[in-house]
């Protein structure tokens, strides 16, 4: 399903150059629940980002479902990501002047499914995370568990292939995160959606199907 | 995306209404100045019905009532001669003492016809026609034969005709108006109150120049009669009127002062609107510019899940947009009430106009304004954006 070729990542300034990620071969089959550890700043989210098409490896390939995405327009990256990818962030990342409707609605408003639809896909996601009583309320509303499972609703609306979640359980309590992760654990198992998932948590991430470490921008065998 | 973008609008309410309420205001205020300067711009195009170049006024003596009737007649009739010979004076008119942009009116109003016919009028003599280019569109002018005519007669505008007697053949037809009076022709228009000045029902009747009441004396000159010439003709004045008290004025110079008494407070109305306009559109830009930088890990999501670069960019603008029109639905809901209850008296059709123009104003002003944060918006890097928080 997600195939990275000696993927490297290179920032440059005037003065300095740095070496985000260095010969990334990694291979994720469609199903599978894949987690990333490593310490802060050794280019698990840039990993996360490049696999997500938020932003470009400066060597390799990566391909998707097939295809090599990095020669694809802008316009079609938005698409892909639209139709492919899901994503849950940390920070949850919701949209603070809309309900909790509105913002799993999102990734339906860039394709073109009706407004009942629209509604009708929202209120089934939110249901399968447990919130569609609260789909009325704003997320200032909600406690961080709940922001999160707003978040992986809004993932999973459009039916994407693979969900990409970058520290999901970083900002939640113990029990909160088990709720997410159990949530995710049964995304990947009933719906086999294929997970890439960032920690810091080594208990999460022996939930998941396989580990993968980074350090200092590669990959440990 | 269109209820997207109200949804975000509705939910934002508190700290939009500040900018509608500032859209609104801006489009009262240029509604009443474009109100203002159409009123007086849409007449520009309008003849006045005369000519003012190389004309000039003689203001003759008043206190000329030591000469009788007979002796002041002899005096107008050796001026106009001596006016005549002299080379560059091609023609000479009189009239009383209401001239061009002296901002003085006559007028009466008569009701024997059992509706109330009102008109200014203005006497003048044979010559006025052709002095000033009057432009007769029906009928005739003043002539010999209406020196003893049985029914006074009578010269009207069209604006009086078209007021008065619509589609109605009134040439030659008696109408009381303060007696018997016979219209014998129609000319366009004698705005003589200035350029800016609303058409209004005028009507000439005649005086000889011969009558002590011809006050005013109007040369039509040649091209090009250098300016020295006014000594000239002071000279002559003087002779023949034996006073010093008289002034000549250039009808072009009279104009112009005359228009400047309305150009002046228009551009100073239009300059503080141009102001305010600036003002409305660097704060929006400063607005909007602050909302962005405020919404970029919004704008990061928003192209995780798919928008595209235009998308945002569109999105931004449109919120924008949505938010003038709102105002400006409200500002046209007030400003509507102007020609619906009829509160000014004026053609109304000035103030759909000038709707028409402070709303296309002020959605090309934030559109402008729009743009360029909308733009910078959507070049925000999504995976930069995500992380920042």
């Amino acid at each position: 399903m997600i195939s990275l070729d000696q993927v490297s990542k290179v920032y440059r300034t005037k003065t300095i150059e740095t070496t985000a990620l260095n010969n990334i071969n990694l291979e994720v089959p469609k199903g599978e629940f894949l987690s990333i550890m490593g310490p802060s700043g050794c280019g698990k989210s840039t990993l996360l980002n490049i696999i997500g098409l938020l932003d470009e490896p400066s060597h390799g390939q990566v391909t998707i479902a097939g295809q090599q995405v990095q020669k694809y327009a802008s316009k079609t990256t938005s698409r892909f990501r639209n139709e492919k990818l899901g994503f849950i962030f940390q920070s949850f990342h919701l949209i603070p002047d809309l309900r909790v409707i509105d913002n799993v609605e999102l990734p339906l408003l860039y394709r073109n499914v009706s407004s009942k639809e629209r509604r009708r896909l929202s209120e089934e996601a939110l249901e399968s995370v447990g919130l569609k009583n609260r789909m009325s309320h704003f997320p200032n509303q909600l406690s961080g568990g709940q922001k999160q499972r707003v978040a992986i609703a809004r993932a999973i609306v459009g039916k994407p292939q693979i969900i990409l979640a970058d520290e999901p359980t970083g900002n939640l309590d113990s029990v909160m995160g088990n709720d997410v992760m159990d949530i995710l654990l049964d995304l990947n198992k009933k719906g086999e959606t294929t997970i890439v998932m960032v920690t810091h948590d080594e208990n999460m991430a022996r939930k998941t199907n396989r580990l993968v470490r980074l350090y200092d921008g590669s990959q440990i065998k | 995306m269109i209820g997207h973008i109200l949804k975000l609008i509705w939910n934002k309410k508190g700290n939009n209404s500040l900018l509608i309420i500032e859209i609104f205001l801006s489009f009262l205020v240029l509604f009443a100045v474009l109100s203002y300067v159409i009123y007086n711009t849409d007449r520009l195009n309008l003849p006045t019905g005369f000519d003012t170049e190389n004309r000039w006024l003689i203001y003759l003596d008043r206190n000329d009532k030591d000469m009788d009737s007979l002796a002041n007649a002899q005096m107008r009739i050796n001026l106009k001669n001596e006016l005549l010979a002299m080379s560059n004076i091609e023609s000479v008119g009189f009239s009383f003492s209401v001239s061009p942009y002296s901002n003085g009116t006559w007028s009466s109003s008569y009701d024997d016809l059992g509706f109330e016919i009102g008109s200014r009028f203005c006497k003048v003599d044979i010559d006025f026609e052709k002095t000033m280019n009057i432009n007769v569109v029906k009928g005739r002018w003043f002539d010999e034969t209406d020196i003893n005519p049985t029914y006074e007669p009578m010269i009207v505008n069209e604006f009086f005709l078209n007021k008065y007697f619509p589609d109605v053949n009134m040439l030659d037809s008696i109408i009381p108006f303060g007696g018997d009076k016979k219209i014998i022709g129609v000319v366009d228009d004698y705005r003589y109150n200035g350029v800016f000045e609303e058409e209004q029902s005028t009507t000439f009747f005649f005086q000889p120049y011969t009558n002590k009441d011809a006050q005013i004396v109007y040369l039509k000159l040649s091209p090009g009669t250098p300016k020295s010439f006014e000594e000239d003709v002071s000279k002559t004045v003087e002779s023949i009127t034996k006073s010093t008290s008289f002034v000549i004025q250039d009808l072009q110079a009279m104009e112009s002062r005359n228009s400047r008494q309305t150009w002046i407070p228009m551009i100073a109305l239009l300059s503080i609107s141009g102001f305010l306009c600036i003002n409305v559109a660097l704060g929006l830009f400063g607005v909007l510019w602050y909302n962005i930088n405020n919404r970029r890990s919004e704008i990061g999501l928003r192209r995780a899940l798919g928008a595209s670069r235009p998308g945002i960019a569109a999105q931004f603008t449109g919120e924008v947009l949505v938010l003038t029109l709102l105002a400006i639905v409200i500002g046209v809901f007030f400003a509507i009430q102007v020609p619906l209850l009829k509160l000014i008296d004026i053609p109304q059709i000035i103030f759909y106009k000038s709707m028409a123009f402070s709303a296309l104003i002020i959605l090309v002003i934030v559109t402008i304004c729009a743009l360029y944060p909308s733009g910078q918006a959507s070049r925000i890097q999504p995976a930069f954006a995500l992380h920042e928080d």
